[in-house]
């Protein structure tokens, strides 16, 4: 649900690695203003252009809100149980032909500590490769 | 050192100017006349990939001056002689000779990094996206080791990281060598303790990286690849074969916020969670562990990255249930608690970070690594040893062909393949709105190319055309391009060079001609 009351949310920024601070001005549920948090250890309240200003992604209408599946050569929209069913059956086959190696991941380095934990414990528990890596060498 | 610090990091860069109010001498090491250079204290204005010249010329420097630590070198190192040896040849004069550099500034320099009491190497890609940037930085820790510049505050080396968790992404166990809490999946004990907790046997083997699985897709070993949050068509080196291996696979997974160019690709695409949606922890470059909270309501229909794969999890037989981000964060204390054991969500939230290692909830965190190396040596206490390299020059040099060198990086208003940065909040002036090929007056002059005309820039791999900026930022025979905006793939240019030991592609350099399009 949305909600039309202003509130301000603190997190860290996106981007880059220096990690500043950032407190987000939230209006029905659209993030309306970004400001530099004073308390922030490493930015002290400062902020670059595209930390406080660039945004807008986060509501833009070309974000993905759906699974695809290519069906005749062409991507078409689809369920997550369809989605995530082709997927599972997909890597079984390939880890029983080829083996668990003929299967590799590549990791985000933007998302959370959290999900990159859970992305390495997915490729070492259930696919059995060690064959994961991030954009740290690009 | 290689590092474009006010356009990348431009918060770290702001710090670095106010010191040098308060007395920070900051020499700038770089090929291109970039904004820093305004607070240097000294530009050195570096051939492209000449840096281990440079830095083996300022050992040699120290250690006939006698500028370092005898003793603490001997208590605290091995391998000094063949340093010493390796050293030797680097004369001021030979390393003029390569790096471009005067004699006088690589004395200077070495004078005055090993005599300040402290002093500090930062460094970004331009020191890793060579042929040889593990090379590069072996020897900036020689350097640190040889001066003892290293584990005291104002000290160190500092790589200054690109993403905002991609040092977590690794420390995670994101990589292929390396388990949660950075320790080798080759250790037996280690990889023990995650048997035993998650309950299944891990292949005891290192996997491969992703320039090597590159290679494997090319020879039909990998079938399957799942890319997360990645757009690995535009942002890897030479794209027009990037496609060609994507093509080949029997099954492409890309789970994104957008259809990047590499989903556009895929088989299946998984809309995920943005920035702004989510809940967590980043890690930043100076190892600091800082909350990520959630702000808006994500669209219903798209999932958080690990809620995408603990559910495909299941599917495939294997469960795994957290009931939130927190519990992964516990599981990740649990297991890694040499690391993270004492940094729990509720102390963030009170102290806004906490550096790691911070083995214990009582623990204040580590600001200050390898401390160690100012204390008395222990008996038995591992010393550190001295990894000597030689210098080796770029894999592609100009010729009569293709003259120019091209080096790439990255702009300030803009970031990797600009699929967040497309979308800025309004009244927001930007200085550049597309891609340009950064050329010397006196080279355009030469082509008969003035400022903003369209021209071609071809290597031995492909082509492009871009209009063209006339600066003084770089010197003659060096052009500069950033891969920001898929209209212009710079990445079509670059060459399929890498590290043999990181992997990294050599970004910063190949040969390319230009010619203007009438």
């Amino acid at each position: 649900m949305t909600n039309s009351l202003t509130k301000a949310v603190k997190t860290i920024c996106g981007y880059c690695g220096t990690g500043c601070g950032l407190i987000l001005e939230v209006e029905n549920n659209q993030i309306i203003k970004i400001r530099g948090d004073k308390e922030a250890p490493v930015n002290k309240g400062q902020t670059c252009v595209k930390g406080a200003f660039a945004y807008k992604y986060v509501h833009a209408k070309e974000r993905l809100t759906e699974p695809l599946i290519r069906k005749n050569g062409e991507l078409q929209s689809s369920t997550w149980e369809e989605a995530l069913q082709f997927i599972a059956t997909k890597l079984s086959g390939v880890k029983s032909k080829w083996g668990p190696d003929a299967i590799s991941m590549f990791a985000c380095a933007r998302t959370t500590n959290e999900s990159n934990y859970v992305t390495q414990k997915f490729m070492r528990t259930v696919i059995g490769s060690n064959n994961i890596d991030g954009c740290n060498r690009t | 050192m290689g590092s474009n610090t006010t356009e990348a990091h431009p918060i770290i860069a702001n710090r670095m100017k106010k010191a040098v109010k308060s007395g920070l001498k900051i020499i700038v090491i770089d090929p291109r006349g970039i904004d820093m250079v305004k607070v240097a204290h000294r530009h050195l204005q570096i051939e492209v990939g000449a840096d281990i010249a440079f830095m083996n010329g300022m050992m040699h420097v120290i250690i006939a001056e006698n500028l370092y630590d005898e003793k603490w070198v001997q208590q605290h190192t091995t391998d000094f002689e063949k340093l010493k040896e390796k050293v030797r040849g680097y004369t001021p004069e030979y390393t003029s000779m390569i790096t471009g550099l005067r004699e006088s500034d690589i004395i200077d320099t070495a004078r005055e990094y090993a005599s300040a009491n402290n002093s500090m190497i930062a460094y970004t890609l331009g020191i890793t996206e060579h042929h040889c940037g593990v090379n590069n930085v072996f020897d900036i820790a020689n350097l640190a080791l040889l001066t003892g510049h290293i584990g005291r505050r104002g000290n160190g080396i500092m790589p200054l990281r690109g993403q905002n968790n991609v040092q977590g992404a690794g420390d995670m166990g994101c990589l292929p060598n390396l388990l949660t809490g950075s320790r080798p999946v080759t250790d037996h004990e280690y990889r023990k303790r995650f048997e035993n907790y998650w309950g299944v046997e891990i292949n005891p083997n290192v996997g491969d990286t992703q320039t090597r699985t590159f290679e494997k897709m090319e020879n039909g070993d990998v079938k399957a690849l799942y890319v997360i949050g990645e757009n690995p068509l535009l942002a890897d080196v030479h794209l027009n074969h990037t496609k060609g291996l994507l093509e080949k696979l029997d099954l492409l997974v890309v789970q994104d916020i957008f259809l990047t160019e590499t989903a556009k690709m895929a088989d299946v695409v998984l809309p995920a969670k943005s920035w702004g949606e989510v809940e967590g922890t980043y890690t930043n470059t100076d190892r600091r562990i800082q909350r990520v909270r959630e702000a808006v309501i994500a669209h219903q229909n798209v999932k958080e990255d690990w809620e995408i794969l603990c559910e495909l999890s299941k599917i495939m037989g294997y469960e795994m249930n957290y009931q939130n981000s927190e519990a992964i964060w516990e599981e990740v204390r649990h297991l890694a608690h040499e690391v993270y054991g004492g940094i729990t969500y509720n102390r963030l939230d009170k102290e806004y970070s906490i550096h790691y290692p911070c083995p214990d909830e009582n623990h204040p965190g580590t600001f200050v690594l390898h401390e160690r190396l100012h204390q008395n040596a222990k008996e038995n206490q591992t010393k550190s040893p001295f990894v000597p390299v030689s210098y080796t020059p770029p894999v592609e040099v100009p010729d009569e062909e293709y003259p120019f060198t091209l080096t790439t990086g990255r702009r300030y208003e803009t970031y990797n393949t600009h699929t967040q940065t497309r979308y800025y909040a309004s009244g927001v002036k930007l200085k550049q709105t597309e891609e340009t090929v950064d050329i010397h007056p006196e080279d355009a002059s030469a082509l008969g190319i003035e400022n903003g005309d369209i021209v071609e820039v071809s290597s031995r791999r492909g082509s492009l055309t871009v209009r063209a900026k006339l600066t003084e930022q770089v010197v003659p025979g060096l052009v500069f391009m950033s891969f920001h905006w898929h209209e212009v793939p710079t990445n079509v240019l670059t060459i399929n060079e890498y590290d043999p030991i990181s992997g990294t592609a050599e970004y910063k350099a190949c040969a390319v001609k230009l010619s203007k399009i009438t």
